[in-house]
């Protein structure tokens, strides 16, 4: 077990030397204090409720939301924003409870929406982490080790897997930390509406965030995987980055296309998005459970992994 | 039989319906360089390959020192250390992070022995850089280095010298005698420079079209059934005069070629040939006589460089 640690720091120090990994962190990074500066600039998200008069500044609120709203009639863009901030600062008036402020925590939440550039960035490095080898040359030093095939391909996924996790943690904190700066610490646990089937809650925003981040890394563990497998089949990254892309980009679509068959409800995309079983929301083809969307992408990445196996214990490593 | 470091049994490899090793069969003891050589296309890197599991074998088995790389490959590949074909390493780390990185993967290899390979092939200074700036050379330097890592009892190297300086090769090649000598490991060469086969090994294998066509000691290729036979070339003049001396003194059967006479003989006839031309009045410039080398002896032996 300790030669598997090895091997797992092996390829994680292979990752984490080049530039390119480190291009990637600075293009999140970016984006992260590019979208807190925006959300800053936005007076909505900056503003307070912390004056013990927050029930007036809501009711001014609601009077400007209200005469925005009939002068724009029920076609404006923003009507069915404004609507929904108006019943929100009803329900806070009606159950007086004081708002909390936009804070980093909230912050945080919004940059879920971030989830599909780690999906991206994953996607790269499972698709360049085995193929990258047969273009270096490398692979021939790599399998003339006292190590199984399977083991050596079995580090590389969970490095990739690794990388994942870390690159979700650097978004998690970096935003955070973001959020601390232009938007303050906030409460030290926020509450937030949200709609489900009943209407409005009052709930946690962490109690959010779990849930946001978690149903968004199952579509990002299964493209990853997807990616991995074709790289190593074809030991082309190229390849690999772009139909993981290509099919994380056009899924839904592709579910959309076939939904009147009945073998719709059997594609991987159908399935990725676990959160259509939440309260409120509904399953994206009629009769599906949860219970059968795990199955169908256990299925799925048992395939990938399987395939990916077969092809690397086989292959013989010959010259390009 | 111990003493066998790596045993072929007859090992075949087809690709589709084509088969392109034909039965190797042939051992290499310890403490032996053996010189594996053969026109391009014959099926050295492929059997190489297949040496160090990188390749299935379709029929037969490779053993080293008793174990077999298709059933027991972690323990057969543990005794041995290969460069195959180019040494190619991650260009994007230092030297010394491509060596820890291979170091990682075997068990027991301490930073002293690290060290200890790097003075040994000569890379103190370059080694905290990064091989992307390398040279061929130095590559090829840190290819040695990391096959040697783990002290292995079998070593392959897929054209060693190649891109290394004179006084490069000179340094491996006496390095490789001395891992043999001294450390009795088994030293597996392949190469298409007959004259470095020649200097470097012990025995040679002739491979030709996926067939091994003969093994033989270095001193055997050189020197059995030719009984001294030297080829000597002379600058005379006249020519004819001198070729008709030969024809009539000695019934040699000489010609002119490159303004030289040239003629096969044994050695020690050479005096006589060199007195009486002096005495039939030709004059003598310069006299060299040169062993018939592997080069003539391995192309004897493969006949045309063809592809098939």
């Amino acid at each position: 077990m300790n030669n598997f640690f090895k091997l797992v720091y092996n390829e994680i120090t292979k990752i984490y030397i080049r530039k390119s990994t480190w291009a990637m962190y600075i293009i999140l990074a970016a984006i992260i204090i590019g979208v807190g500066f925006l959300s800053n600039i936005d007076e909505l998200s900056s503003k307070q409720y912390s004056d013990d008069n927050w029930r007036e500044t809501l009711e001014e609120e609601n009077q400007e939301l209200t005469e925005e709203i009939e002068n724009a009639g029920e076609d404006g863009v923003f009507y069915d924003y404004n609507s929904r901030l108006v019943e929100e600062n009803n329900y806070y008036l009606e159950n007086d409870i004081q708002p909390d402020g936009y804070g980093a925590m909230q912050f945080v939440l919004e940059n879920q929406l971030l989830l599909s550039v780690v999906s991206l960035l994953t996607i790269i490095i499972a698709a360049g982490i085995v193929a990258n080898e047969f273009r270096w040359g490398t692979i021939k030093l790599l399998l003339i080790r006292p190590i199984t095939r399977t083991k050596a391909l079995l580090s590389k996924y969970v490095a990739v897997i690794l990388f994942a996790f870390f690159t979700l943690l650097f978004v998690l904190v970096f935003s955070y930390i973001i959020g601390l700066i232009f938007f303050g610490f906030g409460s030290l646990n926020p509450h937030m509406l949200v709609t489900d089937g009943n209407g409005l809650q009052y709930v946690s925003v962490i109690s959010e965030i779990i849930p946001a981040y978690g149903f968004k890394l199952v579509n990002l563990v299964m493209m990853a995987t997807f990616a991995f497998a074709i790289s190593t089949i074809f030991r082309n990254s190229a390849l690999a980055i772009g139909l993981a892309i290509f099919l994380m980009m056009a899924g839904n679509q592709i579910v959309l296309f076939f939904s009147d068959r009945d073998w719709a409800k059997y594609i991987l995309f159908a399935n990725t998005d676990l959160s259509q079983y939440t309260a409120g929301s509904s399953p994206m083809i009629e009769g599906m459970t949860l219970g059968f969307s795990i199955t169908v992408l256990v299925v799925y990445y048992v395939l990938f992994m399987a395939v990916a196996w077969a092809f690397f214990k086989i292959r013989d490593v010959a010259g390009q | 039989m111990s003493n066998v470091a790596m045993e072929l049994q007859d090992v075949r490899k087809s690709i589709g319906k084509k088969e392109i090793i034909k039965g190797l069969t042939f051992s290499i003891y310890k403490g032996e360089v053996f010189g594996f050589i053969g026109p391009n296309g014959a099926g050295k890197t492929t059997t190489i390959r297949m040496m160090v599991g990188l390749m299935q074998l379709s029929h037969g088995d490779v053993l080293i020192r008793g174990k077999s790389i298709k059933h027991d490959f972690k323990n057969a590949i543990r005794e041995v250390g290969a460069i195959v074909e180019n040494p190619e390493m991650y260009p994007f780390m230092t030297g010394w992070q491509n060596l820890m990185h291979y170091a990682r993967m075997i068990p027991g290899i301490s930073k002293e022995r690290i060290q200890e390979v790097i003075k040994l092939v000569g890379l103190e200074k370059a080694i905290k850089e990064k091989v992307g700036k390398y040279s061929l050379g130095m590559r090829q330097r840190l290819g040695i280095a990391q096959a040697l890592l783990h002290k292995p009892s079998v070593l392959i190297l897929d054209e060693p010298t190649n891109g290394l300086d004179p006084a490069g090769i000179r340094e491996i090649r006496q390095y490789i005698r001395r891992l043999a000598e001294e450390e009795n490991v088994a030293v597996i060469i392949s190469s298409h420079l007959l004259s470095e086969i020649e200097l470097m090994c012990d025995r040679i294998g002739i491979i030709k079209n996926g067939e091994l066509i003969a093994t033989q000691t270095v001193q055997d290729s050189t020197t059995s059934e030719t009984k001294n036979i030297t080829q000597v070339s002379m600058q005379v003049t006249p020519m004819d005069r001198a070729i008709e001396v030969l024809k009539t003194d000695h019934t040699l059967d000489a010609k002119s070629q490159d303004e030289a006479l040239i003629f096969q003989t044994e050695k020690e006839k050479i005096p006589d040939i060199v007195r009486s031309l002096v005495q039939q009045d030709v004059a003598i410039y310069q006299v060299n006589s040169t062993k018939s080398s592997l080069e003539d002896k391995f192309f004897d032996l493969i006949g045309e460089n063809t592809i098939e």
